[in-house]
């Protein structure tokens, strides 16, 4: 069965991975903290793996699930 | 540099447990939910803080409601009460006490009186009768029809005033009149004209499940019964009844009788689980020096009017105990007095599963110990937060986030930029400089001068070491780091020939004390003993002297510096809570790191003191004082002329550190140090830097991103904003960074930002 995914960004074409030179695509990853892991969808360099985590995500909903499973 | 295992995993359910004698032992140090001495002497336990209060603000209908808790009839008690609040009132100490019989009299008369209760309450099953008239007999049925059990009161009056009038010849009319309503009001069922009688007796009693009657009913029908006072409970007998003599003591001897009525209704003992009963000792502080009002409102009439009630209620001081809270910050954030406060945080560290919800708090302290001198009964929630912090590490529960930086800057600060020399020319030496990591990263022109003047003016040799104390170790609770700390310093010390410390930092002259055998003086004492040296000089206007938390017990510290700047010539204002009292900047117990909103509160409030500059002597204070736009010295900085300027950003500090480090070794030893320099251009926006300080990033870990592009070619570009984006994981954070290719070997950073969480692509 399919893992449900947390958190879902497109990058709509508008994000280049420099390295091996094409467009980054909504692809499957996951986060990793304190031995939890949680399945979302970001955008991804479907050659070397990149993935990205805007800043906007980064500060907001990783930094609150960081804070929630630090205090477990 | 090394790095600092993070937690293994939320899934760990086991705990270390903090023994119930030791949190009650700190618990039961505060004494804020003690009741004032007016409600402790009270037997009926009145409220008196709360009635007084309602009274002020002219609320009479709430004041008398927490009078009728006292006694269901409230005139009745009010005219004959012995008033045993008014002895242990503490404005008696002063002035006059307030006149709370008086207040009372006058919430009885002009109170709105609650309504009779409703005839659909519910009621309890079991069944009650009063034989008798009298005080007693009037207020144990008033309490037990509080109780709700269906009563009925057998009497020999032939009416309602018959019975309300016994025993209440004191009574004015009015006053009795209103009794009477109230006695109406209430669900009682009345039996009048009866002849109570052993006969009469033996056939009633059967028809109740438990029974009372009056002193003069059970003298007479049982002359021989054994009452228990305690109890007002002739056991034998099975009657709830006993002696008592005026109006405080029916009322009380009801409220016993009361109590023992419903035991007995449950088919309990009634010995046990009657709570304290009575008059209690309290140990409740109370600061009287706020009180004005010391004398008691004339009462022109026979009693106090609504106004003159309220006046003389006004009085009242309100006692409470909340020294802690007026002193520190954090403490009143939290709006948590220190037995509630003390009991949650080592309930958080008993938690085998689930949300730990006070690790932030635990985490705020700064453990300055301010709360310990400022406390009556020395109240200690820095011991109460560092052995929390310590139990949670020692269990993996600890999260290493909110100390990460701290303890890496630690780690920064004994390693790269860690220096242990004796003077030029000397093998081993008599003293040490020990200036403290925060002094080399904010003023590290002072503590070259000092050093400087420290070699030419004392004799044996001054050696040199730039580190950490472990402090930050100590108050992370990871005392594993810690002990390395020690072990390092140990070591290096060894390696010096043993010297005395000569301490920069009161904090590391109370951290190294822990060190045995190590001799330790701060350079006040030196520079009391060696004289002024040249060039320094005292502010030129009155300053205010913010005394450190790590100088706390230490008056001998406190006196010295402030015979330095009297020698300055600074001119000292007073300020409340100065010398042992003093509060914390807001850089103790790692507070700015776990939690900035109380840190910026703990620095406002040692601010708030005085509008004057503030001259410190500990480095962290001056700039944190300095962060806050106050003009902040350290007296180092004053004696040796120097001027740190404005308060340096988090990578500032790295590179002051690293910079003292290289000046000194190559001006005083000749040893040069291999500089990294960077084969291509970086620079940062205004914008960039202001949230790389923010967001506790440094410009190293934005230049290992940086070299990693370069070196692997790795990023993105971001169409939108026309920015590269890389990132790189270093240690346990990701960074990430948002850039402008300038040139050829020249970027510009326009943003960064980081997570702990690990990211990485998954398959399917």
């Amino acid at each position: 069965m399919a893992e449900k995914n947390y958190y879902t960004i497109d990058p709509e074409g508008k994000l280049t991975c420099m390295k091996c030179g094409v467009p980054l695509i909504k692809g499957k990853a996951r986060f990793m903290y304190l031995d939890n892991g949680f399945p979302v969808e970001l955008p991804v360099c479907p050659v070397c793996g990149f993935v990205y985590v805007p800043e906007e995500l980064a500060l907001g909903k990783v930094a609150s699930v960081e804070r929630a499973l630090e205090d477990k | 540099m090394s790095q600092i295992q993070e937690r293994g995993s939320t899934h760990v359910y086991k705990v270390n447990k903090i023994s119930k004698e030791e949190i009650e032992s700190m618990v039961a140090r505060c004494v804020y939910e003690h009741p004032p001495f007016c409600s402790a002497a009270c037997p009926l336990k009145l409220d008196v803080r709360a009635f007084l209060e309602a009274a002020a603000a002219g609320n009479f209908k709430k004041a008398l409601q927490l009078y009728e808790k006292a006694a269901a009839f409230p005139l009745v008690l009010a005219a004959g009460c012995e008033a045993p609040c008014e002895k242990r009132c503490r404005l008696a100490e002063i002035g006059d006490a307030v006149s709370i019989r008086a207040v009372e009299e006058a919430v009885a008369r002009f109170g709105q009186a609650q309504k009779p209760g409703s005839v659909f309450r519910t009621r309890k099953k079991k069944t009650v009768a009063v034989f008798g008239s009298g005080l007693f007999a009037l207020f144990l049925a008033g309490e037990i029809e509080k109780k709700a059990y269906p009563l009925t009161v057998l009497c020999e009056e032939a009416d309602l005033e018959g019975f309300l009038r016994c025993e209440t010849d004191f009574l004015d009319e009015d006053a009795f009149r209103a009794e009477l309503k109230r006695l109406r009001g209430k669900d009682i069922q009345f039996v009048f004209g009866c002849t109570i009688d052993a006969a009469f007796f033996a056939e009633k009693r059967g028809a109740y499940d438990v029974v009372c009657a009056s002193p003069a009913v059970r003298q007479r029908l049982f002359p021989e019964a054994a009452s228990l006072p305690e109890l007002m409970y002739c056991e034998e007998e099975r009657l709830v009844s006993g002696p008592c003599t005026g109006v405080m003591d029916a009322a009380f001897g009801a409220k016993k009788a009361a109590l023992t009525v419903d035991r007995l209704a449950q088919n309990l003992d009634p010995r046990n689980t009657r709570g304290q009963e009575g008059p209690v000792d309290s140990k409740l502080y109370t600061d009287l020096s706020a009180a004005t009002a010391l004398t008691k409102t004339p009462m022109p009439g026979a009693g106090y009017s609504r106004e003159e009630a309220a006046a003389e209620a006004g009085r009242c001081i309100q006692c409470h105990c909340e020294e802690c809270f007026k002193s520190c910050a954090y403490l009143a954030h939290y709006k948590k007095h220190p037995g509630l406060f003390a009991k949650e945080i080592y309930n958080n560290t008993q938690i085998i599963m689930g949300d730990h919800q006070l690790n932030k708090p635990m985490n705020s302290c700064a453990l300055c110990g301010q709360c310990t001198v400022v406390c009556p009964n020395g109240v200690d929630m820095a011991r109460v937060c560092l052995d929390a912090r310590r139990n949670m590490v020692s269990t993996d529960k600890m999260p290493l986030a909110p100390h990460e930086f701290a303890l890496l800057d630690m780690l920064f600060s004994n390693e790269e930029a860690f220096l242990s020399r004796p003077q030029p020319g000397f093998e081993s030496c008599k003293y040490v400089f020990f200036p403290g990591c925060q002094a080399s990263a904010i003023a590290p022109a002072t503590v070259k001068a000092a050093y400087l003047d420290l070699c030419e003016r004392l004799d044996g040799g001054v050696g040199l070491m730039l580190g950490c104390c472990g402090a930050i170790g100590d108050w992370a609770g990871r005392t594993e780091l810690q002990e390395q700390t020690k072990i390092l310093l140990d070591r290096e010390f060894g390696k010096l020939g043993d010297p005395i410390v000569i301490a920069g930092c009161p904090t590391c002259k109370k951290e190294l004390a822990g060190h045995e055998g190590l001799q330790i003086v701060g350079i006040w004492d030196i520079l009391l003993k060696l004289g002024l040296p040249e060039g320094g000089h005292g502010l030129d206007r009155p300053a205010a002297l913010h005394d450190s938390c790590g100088a706390r017990g230490d008056e001998s510290t406190r006196n010295a510096i402030r015979a330095l700047a009297e020698k300055l010539g600074c001119v000292l204002v007073d300020t409340p809570y100065s010398g042992d009292r003093s509060p914390c900047c807001g850089y103790g117990g790692l507070s700015a790191y776990a939690n900035r909103e109380v840190a910026k509160e703990l620095t406002e409030k040692c601010l708030a003191r005085s509008d004057a500059p503030y001259i410190s002597y500990c480095m962290a204070c001056r700039d944190r004082f300095a962060r806050e736009g106050r003009e902040s010295k350290h007296i180092l900085e004053l004696l040796y002329g120097t001027d740190a300027g404005a308060p340096p950003d988090i990578s500032e500090k790295r590179y002051n550190r690293l910079t003292l480090k290289k000046e000194l070794l190559w001006e005083l030893w000749q040893e040069e140090t291999k500089e990294m320099k960077l084969d291509y251009a970086l620079d940062y926006t205004g914008e960039a830097r202001g949230m790389m300080d923010e967001r506790m990033i440094l410009t190293d870990d934005v230049i290992a991103v940086m070299d990693e592009v370069r070196k692997t070619g790795s990023c993105i570009f971001d169409e939108e904003s026309g920015l590269y984006i890389a990132c790189r994981r270093i240690g346990n954070a990701t960074f990430w960074v948002k850039f402008s290719r300038e040139g050829d070997a020249h970027y510009l950073v326009h943003r960064a930002w980081s997570h702990r969480m690990q990211v990485v692509k998954r398959e399917g």
